[in-house]
């Protein structure tokens, strides 16, 4: 294992698995500054997974299978998505391989065994948050896979480390095709965080609930493994936004020094737009994210275009 | 008209309560028939259900009618056997004071079928209304919420994510505040009405005072007039500013919501200063006012209110110029005039329809001369207009309140000036529409209305000055249906946001 390959794979494990809650806690830092308040500290999402911890588990009378094994199955899928995805393209690999598809997979996984949690404890607002999620993710999973499909195109690989070396550089940026990549991967990084347009991480107001939902019936240490993992998905989802479609330098020591400043970035983005965005009505936030898809569509048939 | 033709011709029901056979002699000399037809030919003309009341002593039920130049009417109807004629299929509006009455007096309602308890949440008869078809669920929330709220329980009845019929129990923190004011003396109700509510506590005070002070035969002189209305309006701006910070956060728009709030407790830091109060407690009084406040201070909440005025100016602007938050509004909760003088809604939310109706208009006790009330150029009665109609009604506000503020203000009186009466009505818009509140006075029923009686204003605790019955129906208690009303054929996720577009009070309801 050369240097640059050590200090990527140490870089992944503290950042996805340590690191990841800092994320989710900085956006909500800066939206209270943003709405003048003073707000929790970034470190505020650490005392609440400390706090959760040292609860015992409960589980809900009747349940079964389904609702017991989703906390322990989303923070692993979320873990392997966490080695999956490299932070620089020197990244090693940690058994699970670095394949882009596989990733969607996993998201997916985790997608289900919640909605499944749902379906066993069949509490309304779980059911309810669980089915408009299925039906966005229809949108979202198309979006995520045809913006990763221009960068794979531009990359001619599946591996994410080729992916990365693939976009990097100034030369990527030339034409167009990663430009309308990068629009459509802006939809999934809303969808996927769990952030507005898409839906409101603060709400108190069950009705409104999509990711939320599935987890009012959690609490003590699954609603922890719950909580890890919906930072580790920040995780994912932003350090490939970071990587793969904003700019990024060549060479993985480059890579691994831009990455911290390339995500405090977005989550002020993230928090920017939080703030200033209103949520959208539950039947258009498909047609918002559809409109991502369509855009990375685009992406491709410029791609191939050019290609030939 | 005979007894026995009455008994045809009144509908038939009640859910069995009530004895009512066809030839039951009417007792109290008041014909049913001619109760309901005299209630039917005021709403003819124009005038409208404003409260159901029953008398002190049990024995008649009077209903509330409000002309639109300001006269109030009551049309009585006595008792029988526990019972009298149902209005609610002349004006769904008297539903919610139908089931009251049920639920407090043991009065049944020929004709209301199913008489649905509303107060009463022990009893084994149905509240909702029964929803039946292929996929209809029902999803309940609360009474406890995760907001910093009152409770309410609501009963949705869904295909899908589209609301089908929504159902609305309040009364969890029933107080009885009207009952433990009977036979108190009638400054010791003024506290029972200013506490109903803490948002409202300005409007339902002037509605009790007034309501006294016409029994009283008091006439308010203009300084009295000013003082209430300054406090009247300063109450209207903190409570429309909440409102649209409301309607932000029920699109979870940080921004806005974050700035409305601010300038919402702005607004009411400028109550404290002329009050000591942020929300006025305590700053009404009966046949008087005790509110005084030099130039320095008057000057100081006028510089308050153009700060604010400006700001809310600045700030509207870039609500309605965010598209993701605009384009949340339109054709949502719709309620259109038609629907709203159905269900007697009042306030902003029918002038949203396009029902150009304000107490304020016909108010002679308080101080709005030439006043007119404002509808928005697009009343669709829909979640925007609601929205646009606070902004309209926030203007107007500012204009009234700086008109007003251009000197101190001292303590004044209501001077004696109009007969005395058994019953006083005060009528009051308060910011989410009409409130009345009808006050019976206890013992010397025979005093009639030729102003023979000596008139007292000093507060003094003798027995002539004590409370029979009162009643508070704030515009809350009258709107609430018309959330429920609103919310059917939307989709759930807008519940809250049509929810805020009325933002009722719940207190305001469970007094």
């Amino acid at each position: 294992m050369n240097p640059a390959e050590l200090a990527a794979g140490a870089a992944q494990i503290v950042g996805g698995l340590v690191a990841a809650p800092l994320l989710p806690g900085t956006i909500q830092h800066w939206k209270a500054r943003l709405q003048g308040r003073r707000g929790p500290s970034p470190l505020q999402p650490y005392r609440e997974l400390k706090r959760l911890w040292g609860k015992s588990r409960v589980a809900v009378e009747g349940s079964g299978i389904a609702y017991r094994a989703a906390p322990l199955l989303v923070a692993a899928a979320l873990g392997t998505a966490v080695l999956l995805v490299p932070v620089t393209s020197a990244g090693p690999d940690w058994g699970v391989g670095h394949d882009v598809l596989a990733l969607a997979g996993l998201l997916s996984l985790a997608r289900f065994a919640l909605a499944a949690s749902s379906f066993d404890t069949a509490n309304g607002f779980a059911l309810m948050g669980a089915s408009r999620d299925l039906m966005i993710s229809i949108f979202v999973e198309a979006t995520l896979v045809l913006s990763l499909a221009v960068a794979v195109l531009a990359a001619r690989s599946t591996d994410l480390t080729d992916v990365i070396t693939g976009t990097a550089g100034l030369a990527a940026w030339s034409g167009p095709v990663l430009v309308l990549g990068s629009i459509g991967y802006a939809f999934v990084v809303v969808a996927e965080t769990g952030r507005q347009p898409i839906d409101n991480p603060d709400t108190h107001l069950e009705l409104t609930m999509i990711h939320e939902g599935p987890l009012l019936e959690y609490a003590g240490r699954d609603l922890a493994f719950l909580q890890w993992a919906m930072a580790a998905r920040h995780w994912v989802v932003l350090v490939i936004a970071a990587q793969i479609f904003l700019p990024h330098p060549p060479g993985p020591w480059g890579q691994l020094a831009t990455l911290p400043v390339t995500l405090v970035l977005l989550c002020g983005a993230l928090a920017v737009t939080e703030t200033l965005v209103a949520k959208s009505g539950i039947l258009r936030a498909p047609r918002l994210i559809a409109t991502g898809a369509l855009v990375a569509l685009l992406g491709i048939t410029v791609g191939l275009a050019g290609l030939s | 008209m005979t007894a026995n033709v009455v008994g045809m011709l009144r509908p038939r029901g009640a859910g069995g309560r009530g004895p009512d056979g066809p030839g039951a002699p009417r007792g109290g000399g008041e014909d049913p028939r001619s109760y309901r037809d005299r209630v039917e030919a005021a709403l003819a003309a124009g005038r409208r259900f404003a409260g159901l009341h029953v008398g002190a002593g049990g024995d008649v039920v009077r209903t509330l009618l409000v002309a639109p130049d300001g006269t109030a009417e009551l049309i009585g109807t006595s008792v029988d056997d526990g019972a009298v004629p149902s209005i609610v299929d002349l004006v769904p509006a008297a539903t919610w004071d139908e089931r009251e009455a049920w639920d407090r007096f043991g009065i049944a309602f020929d004709g209301h079928h199913p008489l649905r308890p509303l107060l009463d949440h022990s009893g084994s008869v149905s509240w909702t209304v029964p929803v039946l078809g292929a996929d209809v669920y029902q999803v309940a929330v609360g009474p406890i919420h995760a907001g910093v709220i009152e409770s309410g329980h609501f009963r949705f009845h869904l295909v899908g994510d589209r609301i089908l019929q929504v159902d609305a129990r309040l009364f969890y923190k029933h107080r009885g505040l009207e009952p433990a004011a009977e036979n108190e003396p009638f400054d010791v109700g003024l506290a029972h009405a200013g506490r109903a509510c803490a948002a409202c506590t300005v409007s339902n005070s002037v509605a009790y005072a007034t309501a006294w002070e016409q029994i009283l035969g008091l006439v308010p002189t203009p300084g009295l007039a000013r003082a209430r209305t300054v406090l009247l309006e300063l109450e209207r701006v903190w409570s429309h500013l909440n409102d649209i910070a409301a309607i932000c956060a029920g699109v979870g728009l940080a921004a806005g919501n974050a700035r409305f709030a601010d300038l919402t407790d702005r607004a009411r830091r400028l109550n404290a200063l002329l009050s000591g109060h942020r929300f006025a407690f305590g700053s009404v009084r009966i046949g008087r006012s005790e509110i005084e406040a030099d130039t320095e201070t008057v000057d100081g909440i006028r510089d308050g209110l153009i700060r604010i005025q400006e700001e809310f100016t600045r700030s509207w602007r870039e609500l309605v110029f965010n598209p993701s938050f605009t384009d949340r509004m339109p054709g949502v909760g719709v309620v259109d005039a038609a629907q709203a003088v159905l269900l007697g809604t009042t306030g902003p939310a029918a002038r949203a329809a396009g029902l150009a109706e304000d107490v304020r208009a016909a108010s002679p006790g308080l101080s709005y001369p030439g006043f007119e009330a404002v509808v928005p150029t697009r009343a669709d009665g829909d979640v925007r207009a609601r929205f646009e109609q606070r902004s309209l009604e926030l203007e107007q506000s500012f204009g009234l309140l700086l008109g007003l503020l251009d000197g101190p203000l001292e303590s004044a009186l209501a001077e004696p000036g109009a007969p005395s009466r058994q019953i006083g009505i005060g009528l009051v818009e308060s910011p989410r529409g009409r409130t009345s509140c009808v006050v019976e006075r206890a013992g010397a029923r025979a005093a009639g209305s030729d102003g023979s009686r000596e008139r007292s204003r000093d507060g003094s605790r003798d027995d002539e000055h004590r409370i029979a019955r009162w009643r508070l129906r704030t515009g809350s208690y009258a709107n609430w249906p018309s959330v429920a009303f609103a919310a059917a054929g939307n989709l759930l996720p807008d519940f809250p946001l049509i929810n805020k577009s009325f933002e009722l009070c719940y207190s305001c309801v469970d007094r």
